[in-house]
């Protein structure tokens, strides 16, 4: 029995049912929308991500006003006088009942416009439109690191379960999971920039690029890239290493922990035996057979740490001075900025809806290819 | 196959951050940039008739001059700015001021047209600090008629408020009185705002800087103001937004700042060891106080707790222990520095004698108090100071940390019954801290005194007859007798008086800075 046979069969275990080829030309005709299964699976993705947000933003609103954070007096602050501080809450609409705030917020996000920042005076698309991709750009190398180096000790751990290399393993996972992500980063920032000097301080690019190279993506290695300045972009990328690989290694420790789980489990079903039964040797097992019966389970894990670092990468942003959307919303959050709050969690919450529909995508995909 | 793979990716990973590391640089400082390492994240307006934040304060002197200034060495006296000269009027409530020729940044000549402009918005647009210019008396209503062009080159103010022209002056140092360029401010007015939208992250100033790039909680930079009467010794300045303490002490140690701020006391201690950088400390007018509701209830009510409450501080254990040399002990209402100011700090603590003053006034302990305090340092740690050493007299503080807004909120409304807070002056005058602590008539105006439920009628006619004086040592005595008033009846226990530390990378010369939080000076420093 070909190995290829023992790994559909396990599939077909789990009771998925393979949908039956349509036998004739008539029947792949689409006799209405419901029958078009992208576009109604993109009718359905699209109403859930309404939904989604919709609900996002009234658990927030709610949260944000039941906080005791009053934002008229956050803004003008104690000294100011009696009417400057009516004066502010008329133009924050705060004298409005609750709804009528709610509705009124709505009403102008609908129509693009997400407000003006109290915590900075700017408008909230031109915040998010500067500090996302910041983040972004951190989350996207952290999580490429975190996925390669996890994914390579989980592999590593499952197939040596119990040596001294498992053990290694296992308490590196450990140490990433419990160390806290700030202390881990000042450490660094004392280890590899105070001590050692082999990489540069806080900050996105050094001091002489950072005001010179035009934003033009928001993304530090595009900008520096495209402004043709070796220099300013060797500076960017020195400046993400630290950053991305404190967040990496927060990422390789949950990675790394499912993969070896994962794999451990699967060494004890049935088809492995047979497969080594046969002379199929460990190694080949695992990547020939293994893993891809846990592809799904470590897509869905790499998209949930990328979904986290997007948004929870507020403490390395504030060790690394890094101007990203977590700094952002806490500090919002500290301002009772309303605007800023709702904006940045509806950007951070797409982000979610759209990580979590990617990853189901691939998932399908990835097992229609297996059957 | 596949074990290549899987060693390939180690490889590429392992050599993909060597990589990265290998291209750090260790960059120092432009020798033509001063780059400043502190939090930011308070800015919110750059615009002068709006801006209350540190940061912003900080960053006035450098955008924009105001008609006069407090001295940068002796700041009680009054020097010109864009003012050369000044004339008081024979009715008391005017002044006449000429001009200097000075530029804006853009090129345009300082006019008339500018002061009654720069006055006139910042009146209207009634954002933050416009009480500092009610104080004169001016309003949306009156502020048009307050201010008048006598020609080219001459300016008169009048005023309604029953002050004297030595008030008004001191008035006129404060950031909210800083001139803009009105032809500039113009070209970005947007639906009648006054050009506040695009002040907030721009500037439209004579000062010797103005604003190059603004980003909010990243940096703000700033250069030469090429048309400026004095130029800068340096280029340009950029203040990093680095929000954490461990952070800029490591970027000031590496000589990747050439200053570095708001650093706590153990980052001051170590910082004191190391060679390449000093530390400058420099008084500030911020006073940290007990607020004591005297309405909440009949025992926080009793003058008698209130005395008691000044003998169970320990004022010398938390500014020598806790904040070693951040702040010190201060135990009246004016900040040293300040005309009048009383320096004598006459209360220690004794727990014994607070006892004795409980007993004797019939308060039965033990007594439970709410105490909010901000949840920030190094409010908490002096907050369980006050913990411990009111416990022993048998007062319970229950510590409830929370944010600013909400204490303030509390305190406007009287729904607390004790808290530790600061005030900083507004402006260079006694009367900046006397109406805040020494003005509640009626309860109609929000002051301190209001916060604390203490109606005072006759210390009130006293601080308004004080603010009215003319003769300046007239003037300190009458604030003097309104300090020592307070510190033997009221609802309030002064505490400190702070002291900020700066950390200057050893390159850094004639760096200045003064005892109001916007006297910070940029332009004579070297490097």
């Amino acid at each position: 029995m070909p190995i290829r046979s023992i790994t559909t069969g396990w599939k077909s275990n789990l009771g998925q049912a393979i949908p039956s080829q349509p036998d004739d030309q008539n029947s792949r005709q689409p006799r209405g929308w419901r029958d078009l299964p992208y576009l109604w699976t993109l009718v359905r993705w699209l109403w859930s991500f309404a939904i989604t947000l919709l609900g996002l933003s009234i658990i927030t609103f709610a949260m944000t006003r039941l906080s005791p954070i009053d934002p008229a007096l956050q803004l003008v602050g104690d000294h100011a006088s009696q009417s400057t501080y009516a004066q502010a809450r008329e133009t924050l609409g705060l004298d409005e009942p609750l709804p009528v705030q709610f509705v009124n917020y709505l009403r102008t996000a609908l129509s693009g416009n997400l407000g003006q920042s109290i915590s900075t005076g700017q408008p909230v698309a031109r915040d998010i439109a500067r500090t996302f991709p910041a983040t972004l750009e951190l989350a996207t190398v952290a999580i490429v690191l975190g996925s390669v180096f996890g994914l390579s000790l989980g592999i590593i751990g499952a197939m040596r379960p119990g040596s001294v290399l498992d053990g290694v393993v296992r308490l590196v996972s450990l140490v990433g999971y419990s160390v806290p992500i700030f202390w881990l980063g000042l450490l660094m920032l004392l280890l590899f920039y105070a001590k050692l000097h082999w990489a540069p301080g806080p900050g996105r690019l050094d001091v002489v690029f950072q005001y010179t190279v035009p934003s033009v993506t928001g993304f530090a290695l595009v900008d520096t890239w495209l402004s043709g300045k070796v220099g300013a972009f060797r500076s960017a990328l020195s400046h993400l290493a630290l950053p991305a690989l404190v967040l990496a290694f927060y990422a390789m420790a949950g990675i790394s922990r499912l993969t070896r789980a994962s794999i451990l489990a699967e060494l004890g079903q049935e088809y492995v035996l047979t497969a080594r039964a046969k002379g199929a040797g460990l190694v080949r097992v695992v990547f020939k057979h293994v893993l891809p019966n846990v592809t799904g389970t470590l897509l869905t894990v790499i998209a949930l740490s990328y979904a986290s670092l997007l948004e929870g990468a507020v403490l390395t942003e504030t060790v690394f001075a890094w101007p990203g959307i977590g700094r952002y919303l806490t500090t919002a959050m500290f301002a009772g900025d309303m605007p800023a709050i709702l904006g940045g969690t509806l950007v951070v919450g797409a982000c979610f809806v759209a990580l979590n529909a990617f990853t189901d995508f691939a998932v399908n995909r990835l097992e229609s290819a297996q059957r | 196959m596949k074990k290549l793979s899987l060693k390939s990716a180690l490889l590429g990973a392992v050599f993909t951050t060597a990589t990265l590391f290998s291209l750090a640089a260790q960059a120092e400082t432009p020798p033509n940039v001063l780059v400043v390492a502190q939090s930011i994240d308070d800015a919110v307006s750059f615009d002068p008739a709006e801006g209350f934040e540190l940061t912003t304060v900080q960053s006035f002197n450098s955008l924009y001059q105001r008609l006069v200034q407090p001295g940068r060495e002796d700041a009680t006296k009054i020097e010109p700015a864009l003012a050369a000269s000044w004339e008081p009027g024979s009715d008391g409530k005017s002044l006449t001021l000429t001009l200097a020729y000075a530029k804006f940044a853009s090129g345009n000549p300082v006019r008339p047209e500018d002061v009654i402009f720069s006055f006139t918005r910042a009146v209207k647009l009634n954002k933050t600090p416009a009480f500092i210019l009610n104080e004169l008396g001016w309003t949306d209503k009156t502020v048009d008629s307050a201010i008048t062009k006598v020609d080219d080159t001459h300016v008169k103010l009048t005023w309604t408020a029953d002050v004297g022209p030595a008030f008004a002056l001191a008035i006129l140092t404060a950031p909210i009185a800083s001139i803009v360029d009105e032809k500039t401010v113009a070209e970005h007015v947007a639906n009648d705002d006054f050009g506040n939208g695009w002040l907030k992250s721009n500037s439209a100033g004579s000062g010797v800087f103005k604003i190059a790039t603004y980003t909010p909680h990243e940096a703000l930079v700033l250069e030469a103001n090429t048309n400026a009467k004095e130029q800068p010794k340096l280029e340009s300045v950029i203040i990093r937004n680095v929000p954490d303490a461990g952070a800029r002490r490591l970027l000031i140690e590496q000589g990747d700042a050439d200053i570095a701020r708001g650093l706590g006391a153990d980052q001051i201690d170590a910082l004191k060891q190391k060679s390449g950088v000093k530390v400058l400390a420099v008084p500030s007018a911020r006073s940290d106080y007990l607020l004591i509701n005297s309405k909440a209830n009949e025992t926080l009510g009793n003058p008698a707790f209130w005395e008691a409450a000044r003998y169970l501080v320990d004022y010398d254990g938390i500014a020598n222990n806790l904040l070693r040399g951040q702040s010190q002990v201060h135990q009246a209402f004016l900040p040293a520095g300040f005309p009048g100011a009383v320096t004598d700090n006459p209360f220690k603590l004794d727990v014994e004698k607070a006892k004795t003053i409980l007993a004797d006034a019939g308060i039965k302990t033990p007594v439970t108090v709410q105490f909010p305090v901000f949840n920030d340092q190094p409010y908490l740690s002096i907050a369980q100071s006050l913990q411990s050493t009111f416990a022993q007299a048998g007062i319970n503080l229950e510590i409830q940390p929370g944010v600013a807004s909400d204490i303030y909120t509390k305190a406007r409304e009287g729904k607390y019954e004790f808290t530790l807070r600061y005030w900083l002056p507004d402006y260079f005058d006694a009367h900046s801290n006397a109406s805040a602590f020494a003005v509640n008539k009626d309860n109609s105006a929000n002051t301190v005194a209001r916060q604390a439920g203490w109606v005072i009628p006759e210390i009130t006619t006293e601080t308004l007859a004080a603010v009215k004086e003319q003769d300046a040592t007239k003037r300190a005595v009458l604030y003097k007798a309104l300090q020592e008033k307070l510190q033997k009846s009221s609802p309030y226990v002064f505490i400190l008086q702070g002291s900020d530390q700066v950390v200057l990378s050893d390159k850094v010369k004639n760096y200045a800075q003064g005892l109001n939080a916007d006297q910070v000076y940029y332009d004579r420093v070297e490097k």
